[in-house]
């Protein structure tokens, strides 16, 4: 049979790093084919050499049988690939339509056809039940919608193998089953789906194959029905995983964190945050819960001083910090892994270190009178990437070439390591693999287990489940249920978190 | 070992020959080779009297001289571009400073010593004084610095040239100028090259000094992680609007210690609106971006422009050709190290644009 796309003997090196080995991956027409590996296994630099978007050291591409070399994404593209990226590439101010249409605009005398355009992608939008709004500006959209949009720019281009990084990694549970739901429909309609997730319930459930990546190899081509994770774990790593033990139980101390009446206005001055009032104790992990968009991110941005707080109290180990700024609060004992590493947890332009070192960089340990003390940040950076096992060249290469993964590693061993009285964690293991959410699992209960009083906000239920001391649900901007995860399940958190709650009360 | 070494040094030479700067230089140079010879001028000749113009005898003293004005401005606007902060506004800076000093230096009596690094300190501050300005109306009252910096030039033309007519005329000259620094208070030369400005040591000093800062002080990191994203520098507990006072404070006081030197060291005298005349400011400014706001890069693109500068004229005087063509050929090289960037750009696997690259295009 002919493949509908073959890589082989795939090779790409980078300093220090071989990033693929002699890869060699066969995908058939019109198969979800999934590939799985750990962080920093070469998923992304496969998928980007496949792609056009560098050349690798060796190695050949074929497609249908043809032999293809494309030097860059536009050749990719012309040969009927496309590409959903880790980091969405989208024009924020401009509308979702523009967006989809972008250097490909229709045309009328000329001119470009902005009617046109609409039409073109609310027409593709409802073939493949792609919810989207094609007028609305990029920059309001929640991430699902987001990667909508990126979706319908491949398929706009009239791709026939379409590769999504890491696509559900910023998704809600429900936003994935509606993912799930185009991605079967695009395979019935003949095209061919190449599929990266850390998550093995996602390769079983949507994926007809599955290709394993380890240290740059392909270690395994399994068919998926023949296949169970456990078998895919043990390719990935070598070892077993369990990842569905539950938090032991741990007595909670004094409050660390009381947030009392908490209103924070969005854009147009609506709010967002509605009147929120809790604690979070030492000793004790309290899990958000909610759909993406129901004001988790603002609540946060306004505890960690990020954004305003219209009305309220903040009160942190006995200071009010409802007003201070940033590093008003970070001395008052507050440490944030932001749900953006991209954006804000990161600077892309920066070394490996230096990003590892913002918010130490004024610690007494490494500075004098405003002087580094290279050996001391040397030091720090040195362990940190030892501990969280960070897989990076050099510490002194620029952040940017880091894998997914090891980049959210950076932020989480960078804020976990401050030990401050309170951790806000959001997202804590977007992006891990299994044995590097299982790392950071353990390392936020040892830190509630040393006193730490840690609030997390996580999209994966499961995450909240097994942690939380208690569940905290937000929605539409206002907290509505307090939950014992051991008295709950998945399905009823999920009522509270869609408003059906609201419904079944007034019945 | 050696090895080792050897291969670092061809990385460099490689990096360097594919380097946007080397290849605009030659892109501009061969430019304005072709124009000379379309004019019908000896494009060899003309070059070889840039070059011995602007090394040789008093041609070398006069490029040394020029560059403490190129480098100074140049590092004045580095240190704000590197934090993200777009001042435009250092010619105000460099002449409200530059009167200060002179005025200092013209009416406070007392031995040299004395009065030249009073004179100094004195357009330091108030050329502080000036860059603090824009920078509270951007963190008071929203104001962005970009604009008012620009706009403040104006004023501060408005208000020397009024002081030079009203308040400081020397009725004894017809220009429109103070009177002449006496000379116990004006800038030493050193005895090199036939008499380098002191100043010279001072721009060095200050190229040592900001390499030192941005390698290895946390006042240096916190700016130039601000300059590189400015909301995770926020969110890592950098107070970015202290920051920018500061940073505006240093580039302010750098540009009127520029403007006070020009008038004790070169001019002596304060003429209205002659020191904006010769556009340091903006020379500076396209030396700190070809130099991707580096100090060290600064000083040798600063030379560099300060020879063409000098060269230029050499060039006038004894081959025939316009000092113009000097000005075309600084053109040309900022126009094509922007054109190779873009281009690289579009090569790029991602939208990973590097820091350098980023800082050069970017921020302006
Ligand atoms: N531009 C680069 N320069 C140097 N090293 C790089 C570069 N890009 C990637 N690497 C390295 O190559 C390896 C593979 O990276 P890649 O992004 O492909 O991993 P991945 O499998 O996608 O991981 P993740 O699951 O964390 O996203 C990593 O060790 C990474 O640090
Ligand atoms: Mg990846």
């Amino acid at each position: 049979m002919t493949f509908e796309l073959e890589l082989r003997g795939i090779t790409k090196r980078y300093p220090g790093v071989l990033a693929n080995d002699a890869v060699d991956l066969a995908v058939r027409p019109a198969e979800i084919h999934a590939i799985v590996g750990e962080n920093g296994a070469g998923k992304t630099t496969l998928m980007s050499l496949l792609y056009g978007l560098f050349p690798p050291d060796e190695g050949e591409i074929f497609m249908r049988g043809e032999r293809v070399e494309f030097s860059s994404a536009l050749d990719a593209i012309a040969a009927g690939l496309g590409m959903v990226h880790q980091s969405f590439k989208l024009f924020p101010t401009l509308s979702v339509a523009e967006n989809v249409v972008f250097r490909q605009e229709p045309r009328r005398r000329g001119l470009i056809d902005r009617a046109a355009g609409i039409a073109r992608v609310s027409e593709l939008a409802d073939r493949y039940g792609l919810a989207v709004d094609p007028e609305a500006a990029v920059e309001d959209l929640p991430v699902g919608v987001l990667q909508r949009v990126e979706i319908l720019k491949a398929l706009y281009r009239d791709a026939q193998v379409l590769i999504l990084d890491e696509p559900t990694a910023v998704l809600t549970p429900q936003e994935r089953d509606q993912l799930f739901e185009v991605i079967r429909r695009l395979r019935d309609a003949g095209r061919t789906i190449i599929f990266i997730t850390h998550k093995l319930g996602e390769v079983m459930a949507i994926s007809d194959r599955v290709t394993v990546l380890r240290n740059g190899r392909a270690v395994a081509d399994l068919v998926t029905a023949e296949t169970d994770p456990a078998e895919i774990t043990l390719h990935m790593t070598g070892r077993a995983v369990d990842l569905d033990r539950r938090a032991p139980e741990h007595q909670p101390g004094q409050a660390v964190l009381e947030v009392e009446n908490l209103t924070v206005l969005g854009g147009h001055g609506r709010a967002v945050v509605k009147d929120a009032s809790f604690q979070v104790r030492s000793g004790e992990i309290v899990g958000i819960a909610g759909v993406a968009g129901n004001g988790q991110s603002e609540l946060i941005e306004a505890l960690c001083g990020l954004a305003e707080a219209h009305n309220g109290a903040v009160t942190l180990s006995g200071t009010d910090i409802t007003t201070a700024d940033v590093a008003g609060r970070r001395a008052a004992g507050l440490a944030y892994i932001p749900e953006d590493r991209y954006g804000v947890g990161t600077t892309r332009q920066a070394s490996v270190s230096e990003n590892l070192l913002m918010g130490h960089h004024r610690e007494e340990t490494v500075q004098r009178r405003g002087w580094f003390d290279r050996g001391a940040v040397a030091r720090l950076t040195g362990r940190l990437v030892e501990v969280f096992d960070i897989k990076a060249g050099s510490v002194s290469g620029p952040v940017s070439t880091l894998s997914g993964g090891n980049l959210q590693k950076v932020v989480v061993a960078r804020e976990m390591e401050h030990g401050t009285p309170l951790l806000i964690a959001e997202q804590p293991t977007r992006g891990l693999d299994i044995g590097a959410i299982e790392f950071v699992h353990s390392q936020l209960i040892r830190y509630r287990d040393q006193g730490g009083a840690v609030l997390m906000v996580s999209a994966e239920l499961s995450e909240i489940l097994s942690l939380s001391t208690r569940i905290l649900v937000m929605f539409e901007g206002s907290i509505v249920a307090t939950l014992d995860p051991r008295a709950v399940d998945e399905p009823e958190i999920g009522l509270y978190m869609t408003g059906a709650h609201l419904e079944a009360a007034v019945a | 070992m050696l090895e080792r070494v050897l291969n670092q040094v061809r990385d460099m030479s490689r990096r360097a020959v594919v380097s946007p700067v080397t290849f605009s230089l030659l892109f501009a140079f061969a430019l304005a080779a072709a124009i000379v010879a379309v004019t019908g001028g000896d494009p060899l000749a003309a070059g070889g009297e840039m070059f011995t113009g602007a090394v040789t005898g008093s041609g070398l003293r006069n490029t040394l001289g020029r560059s403490v004005p190129i480098i100074g401005m140049a590092l004045a606007v580095s240190i704000a571009f590197r934090s993200g902060i777009i001042n435009l506004g250092g010619e105000g800076q460099m002449v409200i400073g530059g009167l200060a000093g002179t005025i200092v230096a013209i009416y406070v009596p007392g031995p040299g010593y004395v009065i030249v690094p009073l004179a100094m300190l004195a357009g330091a501050v108030v050329g502080a004084v000036w860059g603090l300005l824009p920078a509270y109306g951007q963190t008071w009252l929203r104001l962005p610095i970009l604009i008012t910096s620009l706009l403040l030039n104006y004023v501060a033309r408005a208000i020397t040239g009024y002081l030079v007519r009203f308040q400081l005329l020397d009725d004894a000259v017809t220009l429109t100028s103070t009177r002449q620094v006496p000379e116990t208070a004006r800038m030493p030369k050193m005895p090199i090259f036939g008499g380098v400005s002191l100043s010279l040591i001072l721009v060095i000093v200050l190229v040592a000094l900001l390499w030192m800062v941005y390698t290895r002080s946390v006042a240096g990191y916190e700016s130039q992680m601000t300059g590189f994203n400015m909301r995770s520098a926020r969110y890592g507990g950098i107070d970015v609007e202290q920051r920018t006072v500061q940073v505006m404070v240093v580039a302010g006081a750098i540009g009127g210690l520029i403007g006070t030197h020009l008038i004790i060291g070169e001019a002596l005298r304060f003429i209205d609106g002659e020191l904006v005349l010769a556009g340091f400011a903006w020379t500076g400014l396209l030396v700190s971006l070809l130099a991707v706001n580096r100090p060290i890069p600064i000083f040798i693109t600063g030379m560099f422009f300060s020879a063409l500068q000098i060269g230029g004229l050499a060039m006038q005087r004894n081959a025939g050709v316009s000092w113009r063509l000097s000005q075309v050929l600084q053109a040309v090289v900022i126009v094509a190290v922007a054109c190779r960037l873009a281009i690289r750009r579009g090569e790029r696997p991602s939208t990973e644009v590097s820091d350098a690259e980023s800082a050069a295009v970017g921020e302006v």
